[in-house]
């Protein structure tokens, strides 16, 4: 019994290796697209729709600049943005390149207020239409609600996905590390500060698990079955999904100098987003310039934007119809977890639906979006904040409040 | 500990003014020392604080896994120690990295590296690239600035422009 298992766990290793050896081909970010826009090294990626006639007002994705904005669009069966495409959206990302020692002098008012803004501008000008839907995810988040606060009337929805805007908690490694950085030393040495300097930071929050568990689970998941062409096909599907991932995960584009400089001091260790002290501009960011509907969307075991530092959000904006939803999932999870397509994606669709018309009609293109604020009753001013498993609607007032309990409260999944 | 030693000896002749016509390249050169010992030590520091958690982590997979592991070695026994193995240390070390002391001592160290580094390029500019008559990271970096101010003038006047010719 002994020898069988132990030959067992040797072809699965010979196996994984096999594969290994004859790498199979795999790409990422395979739905259709076409660049509408690009400024420097920035660009502006449009997604053929699929259907029709999608919902009038547009989705701009604003991604991190630490990673690629690929994960949205992992592989067909795990991307959201094709999920939002089929749900009949009219989708945009922003994909922001990989800086070089030119870009070092960037700040993050030239991201926010140049390049988010321009792309915006362009978005606007296809469209035909004076607000758009913007979805930040993680530092596009924060990106995101700073654009929103700037330009509040360039926007029509915003929502935030796992996106920190109270950097002041030491839940999170990463809040707690940033504060004993000297920053100014590194981007002076550095100017552009290398993606594998951060990455580090990222692995060694937990080495042992990134480092070695990941790949020892890696060749435990083969299943050895050489003569099962099914079994082969699992496999080489297994294998390749792992590369998109390692694919994604180490490809980090460095940073520019100043923007880092900018977002660690000012966000991670004075924590002036929250307190409507950041400066971009020469103009102050507050907060309470949103007013739009805000959805605020958190990963519960989110290792890298604890929801102590997501949640502040919906109380720091003057937003009256807005929503919190937690899903129990991870950072990277909600976007590539199995909840990501089951979950996630259909709530986001569902809240931005009713929110994507103008006067209140999917059809016309024309006039201001602005016109029409759905689910929003006149005179009624609604919060709604939940999860995945809880969903809480209350009045503003606080005077009824109801809470509901998903039966379907899955497990974690954790990535 | 030798940290104090050695700035109250070889320390302070090292941080003694340089004296003679080669003052000013000896001077550089001998802070360059005390650069390298600072992240010396804190590299030392932070070597130690990992022993110490190698050790605890050890620790704890021994009290865990006990006498099980006695008798023959099977392939069952080998899986389960390193299941018990890859939790322990994983929650071990994660709690070390959680502490406010781990990321001080990170914060000092790379305070230190960058320092050195940077001390690192400067006198590879000074002694080498400047002597053979190449570009310094310096100036690149001059000229870095000098075209993002240009670029974002252009892009100014071309946003006034555009501007201006949608007012006509």
């Amino acid at each position: 019994m002994n020898g069988i298992n132990l030959i067992e766990d040797f072809d699965k290793f010979k196996y994984g290796m096999e594969l290994l050896l004859k790498p199979p081909e795999f790409s990422v970010g395979t739905t259709p697209s076409e660049v509408v826009f690009s400024e420097d090294k920035m660009k502006l990626i449009h997604y053929i729709p699929t259907v029709e006639k999608p919902h009038p007002v547009p989705i701009l994705i604003v991604y991190a600049l630490v990673n690629r904005y690929y994960i949205l669009d992992l592989q067909p069966d795990k991307s959201v943005i094709k999920k939002l495409l089929d749900e009949g959206f009219d989708v945009y990302v922003i994909d922001w390149g990989y800086p070089s020692g030119a870009d070092r002098y960037l700040t993050l008012d030239d991201y926010v207020n140049g390049y988010l803004n321009n792309a915006a501008d362009k978005i606007r000008d296809l469209s035909g239409l004076d607000k758009l839907t913007l979805l930040g995810v993680c530092q596009g988040g924060t990106f995101a609600v700073m654009y929103a606060a700037q330009h509040p009337e360039k926007v029509k929805n915003l929502v935030t996905l796992v996106a920190p805007v109270d950097f002041d908690t030491d839940k999170g490694i990463l809040n707690l590390w940033s504060k004993s950085l000297d920053v100014d030393k590194i981007v002076d040495y550095y100017g552009i500060v290398p993606g594998d300097f951060l990455n580090s930071a990222f692995l060694l929050l937990d080495p042992f698990r990134l480092m070695i568990d990941k790949y020892v689970g890696m060749f435990d998941r083969i299943e050895c079955n050489p003569d099962d062409i099914t079994c082969q096909l699992r496999n080489e599907d297994y294998i390749k999904n792992f590369l998109r991932m390692e694919k994604w995960i180490f490809d980090s584009p460095d940073q520019a100098g100043e923007t880092f400089r900018q977002f660690m001091k000012d966000c991670y260790q004075k924590n002036l987003l929250i307190k409507n002290e950041l400066m971009l501009n020469g103009k102050k960011v507050n907060l309470k310039n949103i007013n739009m509907p805000l959805l605020n969307v958190m990963a519960e075991f989110d290792h890298l934007v604890h929801n102590d530092s997501s949640k502040p959000l919906s109380g720091a904006v003057s937003s009256t119809d807005k929503e919190t939803l937690v899903f129990p999932t991870g950072h990277i999870g909600i976007f590539v977890g199995s909840k990501s397509q089951k979950e996630v994606c259909p709530k986001i669709s569902a809240w931005l639906k009713p929110r994507s018309l103008i006067n209140g009609k999917a059809e016309e293109k024309t006039g201001s979006a602005n016109e029409e604020r759905p689910g929003s009753a006149k005179g009624k001013s609604e919060e709604k904040t939940g999860s995945a498993n809880e969903e809480k609607h209350e009045s503003v007032k606080g005077k009824k409040a109801k809470t509901k309990k998903d039966e379907s409260r899955s497990k974690v999944n954790k990535i | 500990m030798w940290l104090k030693v050695y700035n109250a000896t070889a320390g302070r002749l090292v941080e003694m003014p340089a004296l003679g016509p080669a003052r000013e390249k000896s001077e550089k050169t001998m802070k360059g020392f005390s650069t390298f010992v600072n992240l010396y030590a804190a590299g030392m520091e932070s070597n130690s604080n990992f022993q110490s958690v190698f050790m605890e982590a050890m620790r704890r997979v021994k009290e865990k896994t006990g006498s099980e592991m006695e008798g023959e070695i099977t392939p069952e026994k080998c899986k389960d120690f390193y299941k018990i193995w890859i939790e322990t240390y994983s929650e071990t070390f994660k709690e070390f990295l959680k502490s406010g002391h781990f990321a001080s001592d990170m914060g000092k160290l790379n305070s230190h590296l960058m320092d050195f580094q940077k001390y690192n390029r400067e006198m590879l500019e000074e002694n080498y690239l400047k002597p053979m008559n190449l570009p310094t990271k310096t100036e690149i970096d001059e000229i870095n600035k000098e075209l993002y101010s240009l670029k974002k003038t252009v892009k100014e006047l071309t946003s006034q422009i555009k501007e201006l010719k949608e007012k006509k």
